[in-house]
């Protein structure tokens, strides 16, 4: 492979890469602002200058006047014209010099002012703060304050791009990364830029407004805090934050994600992608990024025992006796899989079902179709809908083949995991007729009918894995404490087989995991291995 | 014994016990405010009344009332097993003994009844006379100022100060309490101890006044001079003693917070233990006054007598006639006055005297203080003797002695009382403080 | 000094004034003279201080509590001046028109050892010129309890919002949750000196007289 020298390191490159995408590659960062991975090339922040000394080629010099201490007076001399980093395709042998060259370091020092010239500096008021790259950069190549003392140039701020997008022009920098996205990934040029020098702002496209299944991305390429969301707009500082891996739980893609919460209360106010070339690459739909909402509203709190106004709220070990009671009594049972819930609760439920239980024909609940596209949305709102059928075993029945054996009253007793899911109206009725025992997180038609509730971890807080469309096992990390009583999936059905006297001791999800044997054996989430940006 | 000597003693009954209970009653005050100003602070100043929509706080006298009531109403407390006679009894006891004692304490001479129906209201009675006017049948009986006129009047102090003893003891025993025990017998052993003291050292000054009575001993004491200059080991004695007697600060064995707690005061509560709490004040209040009578010159000022001022140094200087009844109100403000000195000089021990141990308490009483009183004894007996025995000439030079110390004494009171104005008058001296004269730190 | 490890320890030979025993003769030991003098010393406080206390010439017990005499601080009614940069409860400060100057920021509940201020942020608005260039605070909430009275959450006010100047001690209540003061609470203490609002002047966005050029200036 050949290889260039950045500041007297090797680095291979593919033919085509620029400067900063092969140090990108090997997790070393120029800086940069405008340039973006996924994103096609601008060279207008002019961050990323580095001084290039190309081999066998003569160095492009220019003449200046230096300052000499000694002489008191200009002297003139030497220096190279540096080119920018994100522009420049490599060449064999190349070397280029970053953090080693004082011409840079100037350079990036006198950059950053420039961009800085005009920003109102209220960072205490924006949401960036604390993941601005105006502060990282400030901080590592400036680290002065700003020599103009007139007042800035003030532009609009707190413009509604649409109904999830704020535009502060104050703060921009005119990367046009937001731009070249909708342009690019979303297919939909509805933003552009105008004017120039410091009164360039981004502007909607007449009469249009920035709306779409994929605005909110434009906020995570933003590297400043021009471009803020509704949604997370002043809910929290990033600072007091803390994020884990996880998985987008919005469809069958399974875009991966970091997962933010606040571990002082438990909420998870965003959601934001993370980079993976083999399934979401750097993007995320507003839908998904939405998900987060799910982590607090509509769920089940308490364990509850009774049906309509016999409900009442019950400790979930009371629930649990109540379950067993009613497993005891039956002749024969039906279990429902969900596509909402994690391979490893599917599979404890599905163990539990076939051994103990004594179910032949596992069915599964899942909600319907949506709106998918060529992008990144999958027609499947299920995260899970292969881990679940994977889980099984074999193949599973959709909820509605459950309606004749309950009506028929082969089967008394149905034992459901239940996240979202959609029921029609006859399974809805007919479900109704046996003796329910949901193991939910969502309040949903099922957690309305059921005999016995018990309240059980969102995917956000608690480990698990999804196996998305293209068959890939993705594993999540839990992030807040689950809320209530909540317990673990895989956990409150151990616990009910447990009480309902059958041997199993599974304590963790390691041993959930061991006994799934091969399925859990495979790496799970793919490496965020850069690969070559998405064909345009 | 006519309806005159009969509303006589009840008038005096009514204003011993009213003195006596009241200066106690301030005692309490005067004991905390006292103290306080001794240690440079307020002392009680909170407790107020509001007349007219102005509050008044009386430098802390409204708490007297306050504390009564505060006592009275708070619950009365009687142990389980304890005995609930003797419990009650006991209180009752330690405030009718000093209370009693003192009935034969004289406050004044002589009221000459006669003197006053006759109409000669500003005349003045002989010096020496016998004051029973005509002595006819419609004449009136000279009315002593004493409720207990006692031929043995100190054997009836011994005898019913002794009474105090049975009080906490009793207190002691009844409550049930293994504190209250220890605290009683340490009370009854420590006042034991200094009963005895307490007599010897009396047996001097009765040995020289020549009588057991004790308005006769004040009688003598205006006649030559005060029983401090004739018996003043024996004054120092007797007045430790009664310190101890009286259970306070120096000698305040039956209490000790960090050994019996509040020792035979344990388990009184309310009103009963504001009882206990009065009767010590009582004590001051009788000890003080008996000091006063036997050694203090009882009623009298020098140079003044029944007849009025005699200035005398051997001859007369300077006479003056005074109305009898002038005579006997100054006499009567006069022993009241020392009373009310005396007690405010003892609260000053308790503030000023670091507390004994209880087998130090002991060792004074039975070994120092006994033996000195012995030898006070010895030697009052000697000197006594030896004047009587030393003829007419002898006795002329130590009246001379008197008088000469009678004007030294009536010197320093003036002496005392002008100093007192004076140094009232001036302004305090302060010393300028390091750094006062600095720039205020607040700007 | 290291110890040496044999033989006995060589300490310095402690140098004093030798004190004799008090005599054991019959005057020592009847302490006359001690007990007169001691109460000459209980009698001097005695008439000094109840003189002073009749004529009121006692010594000020605010200004001058090291003087001799009666300096008892009668506290709830007289109080020792404090340091003017004493920290006592906290004040929200208010703008011109009356509205908090916090924007929201958080960056007092960050600073916070105590993790005692709560705040929820708020946007401006439609219409409100300050909309867009600030937020502000919907709560703002101080559990005084937790508070350990540090003073960093005013030290990283970048808006001179939250100040301690009120001279106030926080009060006893009945209840713990009397303890966490609100915002309207927070914003109704003044200053010692009586000020709602702060001695920094603050310029308002899009104030008149505002320096420097504008979009509106701007041909284009």
């Amino acid at each position: 492979m050949p290889t260039i020298k950045l500041d007297g390191r090797e680095i291979p490159f593919e033919k085509g890469d620029t400067i900063i995408r092969a140090a990108w590659r090997q997790g070393l960062e120029i800086p940069h602002y405008c340039w973006h991975p996924g994103l096609s090339v601008a060279a207008n922040c002019r961050m990323c200058l580095v001084e290039i000394e190309r081999p066998g080629g003569r160095q492009m010099m220019l003449d200046v006047l230096n300052w000499d201490a000694e002489k008191g007076d200009y002297v003139p001399s030497k220096k190279p014209k540096l080119e920018p980093a994100c522009q420049v395709e490599c060449l064999e042998n190349m070397n280029v010099k970053s953090e080693s060259s004082a011409f840079v370091s100037d350079a990036r020092k006198h950059v950053q002012e420039y961009l800085l010239l005009n920003h109102p500096v209220d960072c205490p008021i924006c949401d960036q703060a604390g993941e601005c790259k105006l502060q990282d950069y400030w901080l590592q190549s400036q680290r002065a304050p700003k020599r103009m003392h007139d007042e800035i140039v003030h532009k609009p701020k707190g413009v509604s791009f649409g109904p999830t997008i704020v535009y502060d022009a104050e703060r921009c920098i005119v990367c046009t990364r937001c731009v070249r996205f909708m342009d690019e990934i979303a297919k939909d040029p509805v933003l552009d830029k105008r004017e120039r020098g410091n009164l360039g702002e981004i502007v909607l496209s007449p009469g249009r407004q920035l709306e779409g299944k994929y605005t909110m991305m434009v906020d995570h390429v933003c590297p400043v805090g021009a471009l803020t969301t509704k949604d997370f707009r002043f809910k929290s500082r990033v600072w007091f934050l803390r994020k884990v891996e996880t998985v987008c739980p919005g469809c069958a893609t399974g875009c991966n994600a970091w997962l933010d919460y606040d571990p002082r209360t438990g909420e998870v106010p965003r959601l934001r992608p993370r980079d993976n070339q083999a399934v979401n690459q750097f993007w995320m739909c507003d839908d998904g990024i939405l998900t987060h909402k799910r982590v607090q509203s509509g769920r089940v709190v308490t364990a509850t025992v009774g049906r309509g106004k016999d409900r009442k709220a019950v400790t979930p070990s009371a629930a649990l006796k109540a379950a067993a009671e009613l497993l005891k009594g039956a002749k024969s049972v039906g279990a429902v899989l969900s596509a909402q819930r994690s391979t490893e609760d599917n599979f404890t439920l599905a163990h539990i079902a076939k051994t103990f239980l004594g179910v032949g024909e596992l069915h599964l609940a899942s909600l319907g179709t949506w709106d998918g596209d060529a992008i990144l949305r999958d027609a499947d709102q299920n995260p899970n809908t292969r881990g679940a059928t994977l889980a099984a075993g074999g193949a599973v029945h959709p909820i509605g083949e459950l309606t004749e054996p309950v009506v028929g009253g082969q089967v008394g007793v149905v034992v459901a995991l239940g996240g979202p899911v959609d029921l029609d109206d006859v399974t809805a009725g007919a479900l109704g007729r046996a003796k329910l025992i949901v193991f939910s997180d969502a309040e949903t038609a099922l957690t309305k009918m059921a005999d016995v509730v018990l309240p059980i971890a969102s995917w956000a807080e608690q480990d698990g894995s999804f196996v998305n469309r293209q068959g890939t096992e993705q594993k999540f990390v839990a992030g807040p404490k689950p809320i209530g009583d909540a317990l673990p999936g895989w956990d409150a059905l151990v616990r009910l087989a447990k009480q309902a006297g059958h041997p199993l001791d599974w304590k963790r999800i390691k041993d959930v995991r061991k006994a799934m044997g091969g399925a859990a054996a495979r790496p799970s989430t793919q490496p965020t291995a850069p690969e070559a940006p998405p064909a345009e | 014994m006519t309806f005159l000597t009969v509303l006589a003693a009840l008038l005096k009954i009514v204003l011993i016990v009213g003195v006596a209970f009241n200066l106690a009653a301030v005692l309490t005050w005067a004991e905390r405010r006292q103290s306080a100003m001794m240690q440079d602070r307020f002392g009680p100043n909170r407790a107020s009344f509001s007349l007219f929509g102005k509050e008044f706080r009386l430098a802390g006298l409204v708490h007297l009332p306050a504390d009564g009531l505060k006592l009275i109403f708070k619950e009365d407390f009687v142990p389980q097993n304890g005995d609930k006679l003797l419990h009650a009894l006991a209180p009752m006891l330690s405030l009718f003994a000093p209370l009693v004692l003192m009935a034969v304490v004289p406050f004044g001479d002589v009221l000459c009844m006669d003197q006053l129906k006759n109409g000669h209201l500003w005349d003045a009675v002989e010096r020496f006379g016998t004051c029973t006017g005509a002595a006819g049948p419609k004449s009136l009986p000279a009315i002593p100022m004493q409720i207990f006129e006692s031929n043995n009047g100190i054997l009836y102090v011994f005898a019913l100060s002794g009474l105090g003893i049975v009080g906490a003891t009793l207190a002691g025993w009844s409550s049930d309490n293994k504190f209250s025990i220890l605290g009683g017998l340490r009370a009854a052993s420590q006042l034991v101890s200094y009963e005895v003291a307490m007599g010897v050292s009396l047996v001097g000054a009765m040995m020289v006044y020549g009588t057991l009575r004790i308005d006769e001993m004040a009688r003598w004491q205006g006649e030559h001079v005060w029983g401090i200059f004739v018996q003043p080991l024996g004054f120092l004695l007797f007045w430790a003693a009664s310190l101890a007697e009286s259970k306070r600060t120096p000698f305040d064995m039956p209490e000790g917070e960090s050994e019996i707690v509040a020792g035979h005061l344990v388990e009184y509560s309310g009103m009963k233990f504001g009882m206990f709490y009065f009767g010590e004040y009582l004590e001051i209040v009788v000890s003080s006054a008996l000091l006063v009578s036997l050694y203090l010159g009882s009623y009298n000022l020098p140079f003044l007598h029944r007849d009025g001022i005699t200035i005398a140094f051997g001859d007369a200087i300077w006479h003056k006639t005074l109305p009898h009844l002038l005579v006997v109100v100054v006499q009567v403000g006069t022993f009241f006055g020392k009373l009310a000195l005396m007690c405010w000089f003892q609260l000053f021990f308790r503030w000023t005297l670091p507390r004994f141990r209880y087998d130090q308490v002991m060792r004074f009483g039975w070994r120092m203080l006994l033996p000195a009183t012995l030898v006070n004894l010895f030697l009052t007996g000697v000197v006594v003797l030896a004047i009587d025995r030393a003829g007419e000439a002898f006795a002329d030079r130590l009246g001379l002695v008197a008088d000469g110390v009678n004007l030294l004494l009536g010197a320093l009171m003036v002496f005392a009382v002008v100093r007192l104005v004076i140094g009232f008058a001036m302004p305090t001296n302060r010393a300028p403080r390091p750094g006062a004269n600095d720039a205020p730190q607040t700007a | 000094m290291p110890l040496p490890l044999e033989g006995p320890v060589q300490y310095d030979r402690v140098k004093g004034t030798k004190i004799s025993k008090p005599g054991r003769n019959a005057v020592q030991q009847a302490y006359v003279k001690d007990i007169a003098d001691g109460l000459a010393i209980t009698m001097h406080h005695f008439f000094k201080n109840t003189k002073e206390m009749i004529r009121g010439t006692r010594p000020d017990a605010v200004n001058d509590p090291m003087e001799d005499g009666v300096t008892t601080l009668e506290y709830p009614f007289q109080k020792r001046p404090y340091p003017e940069r004493f920290r006592g409860v906290h004040r929200l400060t208010h703008r011109a028109d009356g509205s908090p100057r916090c924007v929201a920021c958080l960056c007092c509940s960050t600073a916070c050892p105590a993790q005692c201020i709560y705040i929820e942020a708020g946007e401006y608005p439609e219409g409100d010129k300050k909309r867009g260039y600030e937020k502000y605070p919907v709560k703002f909430v101080i559990d005084e309890l937790r508070c350990i009275f540090c003073g960093f959450c005013v030290e990283a006010c970048p808006c001179d919002a939250i100040r301690m100047d009120t001279g106030m001690h926080p009060q006893p209540y009945d209840s713990r949750d009397q303890f966490v003061f609100g915002k309207s609470l927070l914003m109704s203490f003044v200053s010692a000196d009586g000020e709602q609002q702060s001695e920094n002047p603050r310029r308002e966005p899009g104030e008149k007289g505002f320096a420097g050029i504008t979009r509106l200036g701007q041909h284009h």
